[in-house]
C-alpha cells in the first residue's frame, strides 16, 4: 500500500526565537566595536556580560554592546569569547 | 467581399532602469557620475543592488556578493536603499502619466503598462503619445518606451530602447524581434538563466525554438511561461489601475522618537487627523501606509491592507501600532497614508457580540488563511521555556500549529 503523498504531515519541528545570526564587525583594540556589517558604529550605548552554564559542556561566554550606528539604526551584537566570533542578537 | 479591419490594442510599456537606485541617488547627486551600487539591507543576504553604469563598466553587477563587487571595484560607493522615496517618486511619475491620460498598471518600481487606444487620436498617433508619456515621466529619469501588441515584446523593447526613444514593434515582426534578445528578459530565476546557458541556449529565439513539452518537463510551469512569452504568444492586456487616492498627515518632531509609546500617540495623532479629512466622504480605509523618516536620512514604510475597510480608530490602532515595532531607528518624521478607500460608505455590525466558541471560531478561520497564504509552516506559537534566562533565545521557541 502506498501512502498518497499529500497525506503526510508536515515534521513538526520547533526553532529557537530571537536565534544569534553571525555579524562582521570590525573591533577597537579595547574590544568595542567599530564597524558592524560595513556600518560605522555611532555610540555605544550599553555593555554587558553574560556568563552562564559554565557547569556544562557548552558555557556561554558573551560580552554584548547595545550600539547605534552612524545610519541611526540601533543593533545588538555580542562577541563570543570562546568561538572568537561576532553575532548580531535582539537582547 | 467586405474588408473590415479590426482594431488591435497597443500595449506600451515604460522602462526606467535601476529605478531604486536613482530614486536614492536623488539625496546624493555627487555619486551619480561615480561607481556606485544600492548596499544591501541591514539583516539579508550580503547581496548588493542595482548598480551605476560607472560601476557596470568596472564589472559590478547587480546581485553580485558585497566581498566580490568591493573586490572588483574597490573605489566602490555603497548607497542606502531608501524604498520610501523611490515609492513616493513612484506615485508622482505614475500621476503625472495619469494626469496625461494614460491608464496605468504599475509592474513594479520603474515598469509601467498602459494601452495607447484612448490616446492615440489625443496626441496624434501612436508614436507623439509615446513621446508625450517619456515627457510626463520627465527626462531626468532616463525612460524609455517600448510599444506590441503584446505585453512582453513591448517590455522587451522598452529595454532595448535608448534612453528617451520609443520603440514600436508590429505584431509580424515581434518574434523576429525577440529572437536575438537575451534570456535576461524573461520572468526567471536567476538560477534558471545559468541553467539555460549551460544548455547551449542564450536568446529568446533559442528557447522558442525548444520544444514546449521538453522545456516544461525540465523548467516547470515558470518555464512554460517564458516559452511562451519567447514565442510572442498571447500574455493578456493591461487593467489599469484605480486611480490612488492622495490622503497623508505628517508629524515632525523637534527630535528624534525611538520610544513606542511616542511613537504609538505620534501614529493616534496622525490617524485621527486623517480620518477627519473631508475627501474621505466616510468611505473606511482599505489599505494605510505608515512611513517614517530616520536619523541619518533613511527612509522606512510600510503598508498595511486591511482585511475589513474600517474606519474605527481603535482597530485601525492596532493594526499600524505593531508595525512601529519594526522601526530599525528613531524617527524624525512619521507620515500616515491612505492609500486606497473602500467604495461603500456603511459598515455591517454586528448584533451580538461574539465570544466564547465564536471567537475560537473567528481565530480558527484566521489562521486558516494565513496558513493558505504562507504554507503549512506559517502559523507558530511563542512558548516560553525560561524567561528568565540571561541567555535571549534560550527564553522561548517558536513552535509549528497545525490546528
Amino acid at each position: 500500500m502506498v501512502t498518497h503523498p499529500g497525506s503526510a504531515r508536515t515534521a513538526r519541528t520547533a526553532r529557537r526565537l530571537n536565534s544569534p545570526r553571525p555579524a562582521l564587525v570590525e573591533a577597537h583594540a579595547d574590544g568595542t566595536p567599530r564597524r558592524i556589517n560595513r556600518q560605522t558604529v555611532g555610540t555605544v550605548r550599553e555593555e554587558w556580560r553574560v556568563v552562564d552554564r559554565w557547569w556544562t559542556e557548552e558555557p556561554v561566554h558573551r560580552r554584548y554592546f547595545d550600539v547605534v550606528l552612524e545610519t541611526g539604526e540601533n543593533a545588538v551584537v555580542y562577541r563570543d569569547d570562546d568561538a572568537g566570533s561576532w553575532f548580531t542578537q535582539r537582547a | 467581399m467586405c474588408s473590415c479591419r479590426t482594431y488591435v490594442p497597443v500595449i506600451a510599456a515604460i522602462v526606467i532602469p535601476a529605478f531604486d537606485l536613482r530614486a536614492a541617488l536623488r539625496l546624493h547627486p555627487r555619486l551619480q557620475a561615480k561607481a556606485a551600487a544600492l548596499a544591501p539591507l541591514p539583516g539579508t543576504e550580503p547581496l548588493i543592488g542595482s548598480v551605476t553604469g560607472l560601476a557596470e563598466a568596472k564589472g559590478v553587477r547587480p546581485g553580485m556578493r558585497l566581498g566580490e563587487a568591493l573586490a572588483t571595484c574597490p573605489e566602490l560607493e555603497l548607497v542606502e536603499q531608501d524604498p520610501a522615496t523611490a515609492e513616493q517618486a513612484w506615485e508622482e511619475i505614475l500621476r503625472r502619466l495619469e494626469d496625461a491620460g494614460f491608464g496605468v498598471e504599475p509592474a513594479e518600481p520603474g515598469t509601467v503598462y498602459f494601452e495607447t487606444k484612448g490616446v492615440e487620436r489625443l496626441y496624434g498617433g501612436l508614436e507623439p503619445a509615446l513621446k508625450r508619456a517619456l515627457a510626463a515621466v520627465g527626462t531626468m529619469w532616463d525612460a524609455r518606451a517600448g510599444a506590441a501588441e503584446r505585453r512582453f515584446a513591448a517590455l522587451a523593447a522598452a529595454n532595448v530602447a535608448r534612453a528617451g526613444q520609443a520603440l514600436i514593434v508590429s505584431d509580424d515582426r515581434a518574434r523576429s524581434f525577440l529572437a536575438p534578445l537575451p534570456l535576461t528578459l524573461l520572468p526567471l530565476e536567476r538560477s534558471r538563466y545559468a541553467e539555460l546557458e549551460e544548455l547551449g541556449v542564450r536568446t529568446i529565439g533559442q528557447l522558442a525554438g525548444l520544444p514546449g513539452s521538453a522545456v516544461s518537463e525540465r523548467l516547470g510551469p515558470d518555464g512554460q511561461r517564458a516559452w511562451s512569452l519567447a514565442r510572442g504568444e498571447q500574455d493578456g492586456r493591461v487593467s489599469p489601475r484605480r486611480t490612488a487616492v492622495a490622503l497623508h498627515e505628517t508629524l515632525e518632531f523637534p527630535e528624534a522618537v525611538g520610544n513606542e509609546l511616542t511613537l504609538r500617540r505620534g501614529l493616534a495623532v496622525l490617524l485621527d487627523r486623517l480620518l477627519a479629512r473631508p475627501e474621505r466622504a466616510g468611505r473606511p480605509p482599505r489599505k494605510v501606509a505608515v512611513w517614517a523618516r530616520l536619523v541619518g536620512g533613511a527612509s522606512w514604510r510600510r503598508t498595511v491592507t486591511l482585511r475589513e475597510a474600517t474606519a474605527d480608530p481603535v482597530r485601525l490602532r492596532a493594526a499600524l501600532g505593531s508595525k512601529l515595532l519594526e522601526l530599525p531607528a528613531p524617527a524624525l518624521k512619521l507620515r500616515l497614508e491612505i492609500s486606497e478607500l473602500a467604495e461603500h460608505t456603511g459598515e455591517q455590525l454586528e448584533l451580538v457580540a461574539a465570544a466564547g466558541d465564536v471567537v475560537k471560531g473567528q481565530l480558527r478561520e484566521g489562521l486558516r488563511q494565513v496558513k493558505a497564504a504562507v504554507g503549512a509552516g506559517g502559523v507558530s506559537t511563542v512558548v516560553e521555556v525560561a524567561p528568565w534566562s540571561r541567555i535571549p533565545e534560550a527564553r522561548a521557541l517558536l513552535v509549528p500549529r497545525d490546528d
